[in-house]
């Protein structure tokens, strides 16, 4: 006996809109491969319901100075390409990354300081060493990310890539160079819908195209906030999704630079036998906290270690089949 | 619709300092304004005092009373200044607040039933402000009532409040309190006295907008059974809808549209489109306001823009 059983798909009225990184030759730049996210018409991966055009992508986190913070797994795994920007993306590429999102965190005033013709020059060096799309960042600092983000929008003019981070107190700034130059912005307000929201208006504000904008909400890693997150990001894909234009933008989350501040992942001093194997647990942790993310809506993942570029695009690549297909 | 006048409370700075140098005409001319405009109750909001609670209220009740013939509300924590006032007042008074935490349940009530005075209660417990409608009224049945009853304060001298929160952070708290009080009113029998703190809905907001979200919201409330709110009584714009609402006032498109946003809340119904003239800009501002209010537009500080 078969049961009938009630259609209890949801038929949303709104559209994540597609947003691309990268300009090939034909369109003003020299990439050798773009990135194109979005497009969804329904939440994460419920294929039955409405298209998923796009699949979720990897970014993996480039620095333009070893940075003396992180932890000595990630050092190890990396080894001497942290020391040199280009070889690092190059390498990053080889490991499957598909997006390089460069980090000029030397201009910080505390961590060298430098200026917008060494961000120009980074820039350069490692458009050449990759084929991949781009994300810039600043080095979170108003002054010094006006600075280098403008001089990086230059000299990447054609390439559209992404620049971040857009936050309110420099959006003014970053909007008129990624305006100035074809550039997409990334969007960041600290775990809140409205601000989100609010953000978004004034960019738009500012007439830079809905499809040059990548929502950053903020995230936490597994353990640290991360449930919090996932319902902010959880909120703003539902409004997005019943029609509210000003939060329509792929999501773009740092997975790598929160699951690495925790801990677990961070370091094995101190932490119980019961842990299990540092360098294992690091990776999970990470990996992990990515794939939640993935979860409640996440098309840009900026990962961190080699180990979790694999693991993350296999659930993916899993996520993104259709049952029965 | 009764007014608990708000504006003697101790985070506006001129009362601050008004309470600070015991400055009786500063806090005498405020008082006055209020019972002028329309507040039924004065609500006396010292803060925590936690050294001279008893002092100022030695200080303020007496001034208040001198000029101002009203029931008067003691809004502190400190529990000494709590029956300080009480005992000074001319006529039975307020108690503000206590809620279902243990500690401020076994003592407060206790106090506002020795003086025979009021008692607002927060329908929240030790976890704080519950998500749901549902969750906000079991605090009030399973706690706080029965606490009410067992001290002997009478059914009509508790005034439940289901506590705004801003649209600016917390929106998806603010459906459920409307609910809350439909049920209060409309599900338990007897029913106990409502109230909220009106203004916090916006806390956070920018000044212009807060008094459109205030008294938008107070109309979706009224329509639910709401007896009274803490609010500003000097905003005349509120004052005005109330009397549109109470007075069914439907002489100008907004008016008339209130009542509709009035009628459907009441009848548990969404206001549509097709009740609002879109081209008055004072209706397409209320529309705008009701979505964000019912949490279904994400409110930003500039949504009455898009």
């Amino acid at each position: 006996m078969s049961v009938a059983m009630p259609n209890v798909n949801e038929t949303w009225t709104g559209k994540i809109l597609e947003v691309t990184l990268g300009a090939g030759p034909d369109k003003g730049g020299t990439r050798g491969k773009t990135v194109t996210v979005g497009g969804e018409t329904t939440l994460p991966f419920l294929h039955f319901e409405g298209e998923i055009p796009n699949k979720p992508v990897v970014a993996v986190e480039v620095r333009d100075r070893a940075p003396d913070d992180w932890s000595e797994l990630l050092v190890k795994a990396w080894g001497d390409s942290l020391k040199d920007p280009a070889a690092w993306a190059a390498k990053a590429e080889g490991l499957g990354a598909e997006i390089i999102a460069l980090s000029l965190d030397s201009a910080h005033p505390e961590r060298g300081n430098t200026g917008a013709k060494e961000a120009r020059e980074t820039v350069r060096q490692v458009l050449k060493a990759t084929s991949l799309p781009l994300i810039i960042y600043g080095p979170g600092q108003p002054d010094k990310d006006n600075e280098v983000l403008v001089a990086a929008a230059e000299e990447a003019a054609g390439e559209r890539v992404a620049l971040g981070n857009c936050e309110e107190k420099n959006y003014r700034t970053v909007v008129a160079a990624a305006l100035a130059n074809n550039q997409v912005v990334i969007a960041k307000t600290p775990i809140d819908v409205n601000l989100a929201k609010q953000l978004n208006v004034l960019i738009g504000d500012m007439r830079l195209d809905r499809d040059r904008i990548l929502i950053d909400p903020t995230t936490g890693a597994l353990g640290y906030g991360l449930e919090y997150t996932y319902s902010v990001m959880e909120r703003v894909r539902l409004a997005a999704l019943t029609g509210d234009s000003a939060l329509q933008q792929p999501l773009i989350v740092t997975a790598g630079y929160e699951a690495w501040r925790a801990k677990e992942a961070r370091t094995n001093d101190g932490v119980p036998t019961q842990w299990g194997d540092w360098a294992k647990r690091a990776v999970l942790w990470e990996a992990n906290t990515a794939v939640t993310l993935l979860e409640t809506g996440a098309d840009i993942l900026v990962l961190r270690h080699p180990e979790t570029i694999p693991l993350v695009k296999r659930a993916i690549a899993g996520l993104m089949t259709r049952a029965g297909a | 619709m009764l007014i608990i006048g708000e504006n003697i409370h101790i985070i506006a700075p001129a009362v601050k300092e008004a309470i600070v140098n015991r400055d009786t005409m500063a806090i005498q001319r405020l008082a006055k304004a209020q019972v002028e405009r329309g507040a039924g109750i004065l609500d006396l909001n010292v803060g925590p005092q936690k050294k001279e609670g008893p002092e100022v209220m030695r200080w303020l009740v007496p001034a208040v009373q001198e000029v101002a013939d009203v029931p008067l509300s003691i809004d502190t924590t400190n529990l000494e200044a709590i029956r300080t006032g009480l005992a000074l007042l001319k006529q039975p008074g307020m108690v503000n607040s206590t809620s279902a935490e243990p500690e401020r349940l076994e003592k407060v009530p206790l106090v506002a039933a020795e003086y025979g005075a009021r008692i607002i209660a927060l329908m929240m417990g030790k976890s704080g402000i519950p998500m749901t409608a549902e969750e906000r009224v079991s605090i009030a049945i399973d706690t706080l009532v029965p606490r009410a009853i067992e001290v002997g304060i009478p059914i009509e001298n508790l005034y439940l409040d289901p506590l705004a929160m801003t649209v600016a952070g917390c929106q998806e708290f603010c459906p459920p309190a409307i609910e809350a009080i439909r049920y209060v009113k409309q599900g338990m029998d007897p029913a106990p006295m409502t109230t909220i703190g009106l203004s916090n809905v916006s806390n956070t907001v920018p000044a212009e907008m807060r008094s459109l979200l205030n008294r938008t919201y107070l109309v979706m409330l009224m329509a639910a059974g709401l007896d009274s709110a803490i609010a500003d009584p000097l905003d005349d714009k509120l004052m005005e809808v109330i009397r549109i609402v109470e007075r069914r006032d439907d002489s100008t498109g907004a008016g008339s549209l209130l009542l509709k946003v009035y009628d459907r809340t009441a009848a548990m119904e969404e206001l549509e489109p097709s009740d609002v003239d879109m081209s008055d800009p004072e209706q397409a501002d209320i529309w705008k306001t009701v979505q964000v209010l019912l949490n279904k537009v994400i409110y930003t500080d500039s949504y009455l823009r898009s």
